[in-house]
């Protein structure tokens, strides 16, 4: 039992740490929000020194399992709600929402998504998806005296709830048919093939659920709206972390429990990131909310980390992890932008806003120009990076469609993130922002950039990190 | 062993047929009422299975207080359903034919039921004899070992549920009035009363 | 340490660059030049350690690309070549950095001009010191890049910029070959690090890969891909246009960039491949011959030319084309010999010659110098000492090197190798004409330009001192490093930094090659004086004479054999003409024609459509997940599984 919670150690530090900081708050008062936002950041970073000193082992009955591909994800859910609990105060204030609880949700959705990438077990997956989805939930309709925030928080609640149905489905249907939840059982009881139907079918359910959670198509709509409604740094942490988590969980459970099984499951991951692809690259065209077009791109790009998935081997994984990274920081950084579009009369969120940005503000625009070249997956940026691994490995797959497919989803995506540069540099400036005076938004804001523009000049340190988490999932 | 064919058939077809009513039902209160039933069927449905600790545990924290919760819930809110159900009507047909659809395959799956040899050894917590053990015990003695990560996972998704609660729904107005015993108890003499000299027709 | 020496100037670089503006002229001054002298002291030190002491050395830095079996590193390769090469780049350019102070005084931009030196001076450190191809490329193509900036520094000149986009392009097409031989090297040998690849290189030898319908052979395609580079950053025939050209930058950055240094990465990098170039002799056999051919080419155009920067510049040419000859008749470390002496008695040359162009206020015209001699003596005398460097007077720096350079050709005893013996000589009597042509000219006999002349005025102590620290290498550098460099025991010297195959014994013989062999270099460099002497200051009618009465020929090498014009009808303007062909006719008819009305109308149309599914209902999306499931598990029921 210590053992196992020596090995649960980066988690259990967190939740008893979110657990001080309520009881903190709670007693400190609303101004204490600061202080919970600062010492919430600490615990991450030190959560992520834990994540760094496990070993890789399996514990509590063989629901909990730590490996180097968990470890990996986790750094990056943690680096990713690190950055956006730095984002958020600012806005937070000014919208008059700056509350304690805040800080601590994310803490607890961060607890759930760990839970996800290292859910060994069906019933670990459903309680950490739970987690970390009800947080968010909560977050999405933080600003409540916004019709658009509840609307948002309660469209996604709703949904939400119908995924989980689907996906506690799903699951229900494996086990009546596998005779076990755990992913160790199920992979040595379905890796002779001859898979029964119900556990396809099961599957299937599962799958949505997933997809849902990282809004992929057919099972994205919710993405647009709940992106727009909700407050813009919970829309940046959504944009993240989740993603990444949802997306791990997506290749854990794919090819450990059902690795056996590529060949049928791989039909409709293809299917799922095609739609997803074309769907991102096409429908973000015709927005003129930035949030909005926000969630179509990383509904694209989800099309683009699944094409790993397909490719159901090391090098899809890595490929997919390096992608993770890569599109962690872009968006955190766009969003940074996003925060910045502030005048006197309160935040903007439409994309004409930004007209001429390049003359008002040079130092934003040429940030938002590297975030936007970077998705757009122009190099040597960090964002061509990513693609190029996942394409790479489809190819190497022979998914040779898939990798065309993508690369022509690219170049008409590539159109809407132009647009915006050109809008920024060529068009009479609108109306200037007023001086950005929240210095976590700053920070992050050039880090972000800085790591898209220089990814390239010394990639190893990531590339040799996923290359390593890819080999402790697919060994 | 006639008798528990004939009950399991029973209190599956009401349940059925109660979950159908409750999206059925025009009166959102008669919706609430049928998910009791539908409760207490399923209820039902445990006893059969000899999960007695279940099948009361079901009753009294599903009906005795979450379906109780909802009732009084939907009799508070003023909501117009027949609004809300407005076209509604549109969209039963491609409802039906999905949910048909479904349905049919879903049937398809059960036909072909067989649990996969293997996993017989994956049952790594075999239901024990009630014989030797009430059920309640045997819940008891994996709930908080085997299951432990599980139960203290679902203990924070509470604690989540509990903080989105206070977040959405509490507020703190202005210029309530609260009462604060210490304050009222530690009152003197000096402060509370005060002796003033009344003129004749004059007033204080 | 090793670090250190590289990495200084680009510290160097970045502050000056970046915080020029706070730091001001002097402080950027300090601090480029501070770092580049403690490179050079320091690559003095590692001169030591690594030649005298013998400790060649590979500093690993840290992975750089890890991308399945291709594996590339950062690290410092430190050996002997290096050194000599580390010494040469710190030192010319630690002199150049302290002329700059003086030559530069009146630029409004001096902290932008010496980070770009610093930053060229960082490039080339990485390309002297990389471990594989590909950190060699890197530099490579840094140097190529601070050249562009350098030679364009005076950017409101339309000739400078043109000059700086001629440089580049031309340098692209040799880069296109030197990148598509490393790709030609990982593809034979899996790797790219020279370790690996020169290990496995006599493997490799005399084995064909099939290209469309021919067997070709490896290592000679690789090298004369690796040699096309060389061709491209050493200005040989025929990529050598951009050089004369480059001389449109500051002169201090002609004598580091375009004399001592960059145009020295051909020969550096054939020196460095020389396990891969022994196992090619097709490939070594073009690099003589179009080693020798450039030196007597680029010597027959500096006869006629009257900027004195540019017949500098096409000496320059022409002595990297002797460096190349040497090399290509297997005589490596005499290459580097000459390239060590080359450096110091070329950058005094431009210096000197910057020197010059100060005293007469920016006047590059040697029509309109003359008896300058008396004004500006010490420059009088330390051209002197360049120039009999240059032509090979004995005991100067460029005797032994130039000799050593003949006689190997001579000893080579095979048809290049005469052929680049004759040519050789024949530039040497040229190579001598010119440089006293140029001496004449601008020191001796009546001033053309009165005006000029009367303010001509000795340059500050801050740009001689560095002229006489050159001066002292171009008389002391042959006769210390002669013995040591390319005597009977240059192994010991070398180590295993050059390789050179077992049969070709140029290395051993050229010692031993007939007495009048040894010393027609030297009647040549005393002829091509004489001749100067008569034409220039004896009878000065005759260059008049001679050019009226052969006036093709003079025209032709005037026009510098019509090489600009022979591009400019062969490429340039069917290039031009298709891309006007292109832009009119594909781009205007066919694209512009399809694209708006054909695909991005389509893709705008497909928009509409899908951003109607988004009506903001939430049963619409329930039922968009709902169809989705039924959807995936109805195509596993239709398919069977």
């Amino acid at each position: 039992m210590i053992a196992d919670i020596a090995l649960a150690l980066p988690e259990i530090f967190l939740a008893v740490a979110a657990m001080v900081l309520l009881v903190f708050g709670v007693y400190a008062g609303e101004k204490s929000t600061r202080f919970v936002a600062t010492a919430a950041i600490v615990a991450l970073a030190a959560a992520i020194v834990l994540v760094l000193g496990r070993q890789a082992a399996t514990g509590f009955g063989g629901m909990f399992v730590v490996d180097a591909f968990g470890s990996f994800a986790k750094i990056l859910i943690l680096v990713g709600t690190g950055l956006a609990i730095a984002m958020s105060l600012g806005y937070l204030r000014d919208q008059g929402i700056e509350r304690f609880e805040f800080p601590v949700l994310l803490m607890l959705s961060t607890i759930g998504m760990m839970i996800m990438v290292s859910a060994g077990d069906l019933i670990a997956l459903y309680l950490g998806l739970e987690l970390q989805s009800l947080a968010i939930y909560v977050c999405a309709a933080f600003k409540r005296d916004s019709t658009r925030s509840t609307e948002a928080g309660l469209k996604y609640f709703v949904l939400g709830a119908l995924s989980s149905g689907m996906l506690l489905y799903g699951a229900s249907l494996v086990y009546g048919f596998a005779g076990t939840t755990s992913f160790a059982g199920l992979a040595q009881v379905l890796q002779g093939g001859g898979t029964p139907i119900g556990v396809l079918v099961g599957l299937v359910f599962i799958a949505a659920g997933i997809a849902f959670k990282c809004s992929a198509a057919p099972f994205h709509m919710w993405t647009p709206d709940v992106y727009e409604g909700a407050p813009t740094p919970v829309t940046s942490f959504m944009a993240a972390a989740p993603k990444v988590a949802a997306i791990a969980l997506f290749m854990r459970v794919f090819l450990v429990p059902f690795g056996g099984m590529v060949e049928e499951w791989r039909q409709i991951i293809v299917v799922i990131a095609v739609l997803s692809m074309v769907l991102g690259a096409f429908a973000a065209i015709g927005q003129s909310n930035i949030k909005r077009l926000m969630a179509y791109s990383s509904i694209g790009h989800v099309g683009y980390a699944l094409i790993g998935l397909a490719a159901a081997n090391q090098e899809g994984v890595r490929g997919v992890l390096i992608y993770l990274a890569i599109y962690l920081a872009m968006n955190v950084g766009t969003f940074g932008v996003i925060l910045c579009m502030r005048r006197a009369t309160g935040y903007s969120e439409e994309i004409s806003d930004l007209a001429g940005l390049a003359r008002t503000r040079p130092g934003l625009a040429a940030a938002m120009a590297v975030f936007m070249f970077s998705l757009a997956g122009v190099p040597p940026l960090a964002g061509f990076f990513g693609k190029f691994y996942v394409f790479m490995a489809a190819v190497n797959a022979g998914l040779y469609v898939l990798a065309v497919i993508g690369v022509v989803t690219s170049v008409v995506g590539a159109y809407y993130y132009l647009r915006i540069v050109k809008l920024m540099y060529f068009d009479a400036p609108a109306e200037p922002f007023a001086a950005n005076t929240d210095r976590g938004v700053g920070v992050v804001t050039v880090a972000a950039g800085l790591f898209t523009l220089f990814f390239f000049v010394y990639p190893a340190p990531i590339v040799a990190g996923a290359q390593i988490a890819a080999r402790a999932l697919l060994p | 062993m006639i008798v528990q064919a004939l009950a399991f058939y029973l209190f599956a077809a009401v349940t059925v047929a109660a979950g159908f009513m409750v999206i059925a039902a025009r009166n959102p209160v008669h919706s609430v009422l049928f998910l009791i039933l539908a409760f207490f069927n399923a209820a039902g449905l445990f006893v059969l299975l000899g999960a007695e600790f279940l099948a009361m545990i079901l009753v009294i924290v599903y009906v005795g207080a979450v379906a109780v919760l909802f009732l009084f819930v939907v009799m508070m809110l003023d909501i117009n359903f027949a609004e809300l159900r407005e076209g509604f009507l549109n969209y039963l047909p491609i409802g039906l034919v999905i949910g048909g659809i479904l349905l049919v395959e879903l049937f398809l799956v059960l036909g072909a039921w067989a649990i996969a040899p293997e996993a017989a050894k994956f049952a790594s917590t075999p239901t024990p004899p009630v014989e030797q053990i009430a059920n309640t015990h045997a819940i008891g003695q994996v709930l908080y070992t085997k299951y432990m990560f599980a139960f203290q996972v679902s203990g924070l998704i509470l604690l989540v549920a509990m903080i989105g609660a206070i977040v959405l729904t509490l507020r703190v107005r202005e210029g309530v009035r609260k009462q604060r015993i210490s304050v009222q108890v530690s009152r003197t003499r000096e402060e509370a009363v005060a002796l003033r000299k009344v003129e004749p027709r004059q007033g204080v | 340490m090793y670090a250190a020496i590289v990495f200084l100037p680009l510290i160097a670089a970045i502050v000056a660059g970046l915080f020029g503006r706070f730091l001001g002229d002097r402080g950027s001054q300090i601090v480029t030049c501070g770092a580049v002298i403690t490179s050079a002291l320091l690559s003095i030190v590692a001169f030591f350690k690594v030649v005298i002491g013998h400790q060649p050395t590979t500093v690993m830095l840290f992975d750089w690309i890890v991308a399945g079996d291709l594996q590339i590193a950062w690290a410092l390769r430190i050996d002997q070549l290096t050194s000599v090469m580390l010494i040469v780049v710190n030192v010319v350019s630690a002199v150049v950095h302290v002329y700059s102070v003086g030559y530069m005084a009146e630029d409004p931009h001096k902290p932008r001009f010496m980070a770009y030196l610093s930053l060229f001076t960082f490039a080339m450190l990485m390309l002297v010191t990389a471990d594989n191809f590909v950190q060699m490329y890197f530099g490579w193509e840094g140097v190529g890049l601070a050249s562009y900036l350098l030679i364009g520094f005076w950017y409101e000149r339309p000739s400078a910029n043109a000059a700086a986009i001629k440089a580049f392009v031309v340098n692209r097409v040799g880069d296109f070959g030197f990148a598509l031989g490393i790709f030609g090297v990982y593809l034979a040998f899996g790797s790219v690090d020279f370790a690996t690849v020169f290990k496995a290189s006599p493997d490799m030898a005399g084995k064909t890969f099939h290209f469309l319908s021919w067997d070709v052979d490896i290592m000679n395609t690789l090298c004369l891909l690796l040699f096309l580079g060389a061709m491209g950053k050493s200005a040989q025939v025929p990529l050598h246009t951009w050089l004369p050209d480059a001389m449109e930058g500051p002169t201090p950055v002609s004598a580091l960039i375009h004399a001592a240094t960059m145009v020295t990465a051909g020969v550096f990098m054939v020196a460095r491949c020389s396990p891969m170039f022994e196992m090619a002799p097709f490939a070594l056999n073009v690099v003589a011959a179009v080693g020798a051919f450039t030196a007597f080419f680029a010597a027959t155009i500096g006869l006629v030319q009257n900027d004195i920067k540019r017949v500098i510049a096409y000496s320059t040419c022409s002595q990297l084309g002797y460096m190349f000859f040497a090399a290509g008749v297997s005589a490596y470390p005499v290459a580097i010999f000459h390239l060590f002496t080359h450096a110091f008695f070329k950058a005094l040359l431009f210096l000197g010659a910057g020197s010059v162009i100060h005293a007469m206020h920016h006047e590059q015209d040697m029509r309109h110098m003359g008896g300058l001699w008396s004004k500006i003596r010490q420059t009088y005398v330390l051209m002197w000492i360049g120039s009999l460097a240059l032509a090979g007077v004995p005991f100067f720096a460029g005797y032994y090197s130039k000799d050593a350079i003949l006689e190997s050709a001579f000893a080579a005893n095979s048809g290049v190798g005469d052929f680049a013996f004759a040519m050789g000589l024949a530039a040497a009597v040229l190579t001598a004409f010119y440089s006293w042509r140029l001496i004449f000219m601008t020191f001796h006999g009546h001033p053309h330009d009165h005006h000029h002349f009367e303010a001509a005025h000795e340059s500050p102590p801050v740009m001689l001192i560095p002229l006489y620290v050159l001066a002292a290498g171009a008389v002391l550098a042959g006769i210390v490093f002669a013995g040591m460099m390319t005597g009977h025991h240059w192994q010991e010297f070398w180590g295993s930094s050059i390789y050179v195959a077992e049969n070709h014994k140029v290395m051993a013989t050229f010692h031993d090659v007939p007495l009048w062999v040894k010393l027609a270099p030297v009647a040549a460099g005393v002829l091509g004086i004489a001749v100067a002497y008569w034409m220039y200051i004896r009878d000065r009618r005759v260059p008049a004479g001679l050019a009226a009465r052969n006036e093709p020929l003079y025209r032709f090498l005037l026009n510098k054999w019509y090489f600009d014009e022979l591009y400019d009808w062969a490429l340039v303007r069917p290039a031009m003409r298709l891309g006007r062909l292109l832009w009119k006719g594909g781009d205007g008819r066919v694209i512009d024609g399809l694209g708006p009305d054909g695909v991005s109308a389509t893709v705008i149309r497909v928009t509409r459509r899908v951003v109607l599914l988004q009506t903001g209902y939430v049963y619409h999306y329930a039922f968009a997940m709902l169809i989705g499931v039924a959807a995936f598990v109805t195509w596993y029921f239709a398919v069977g599984h």
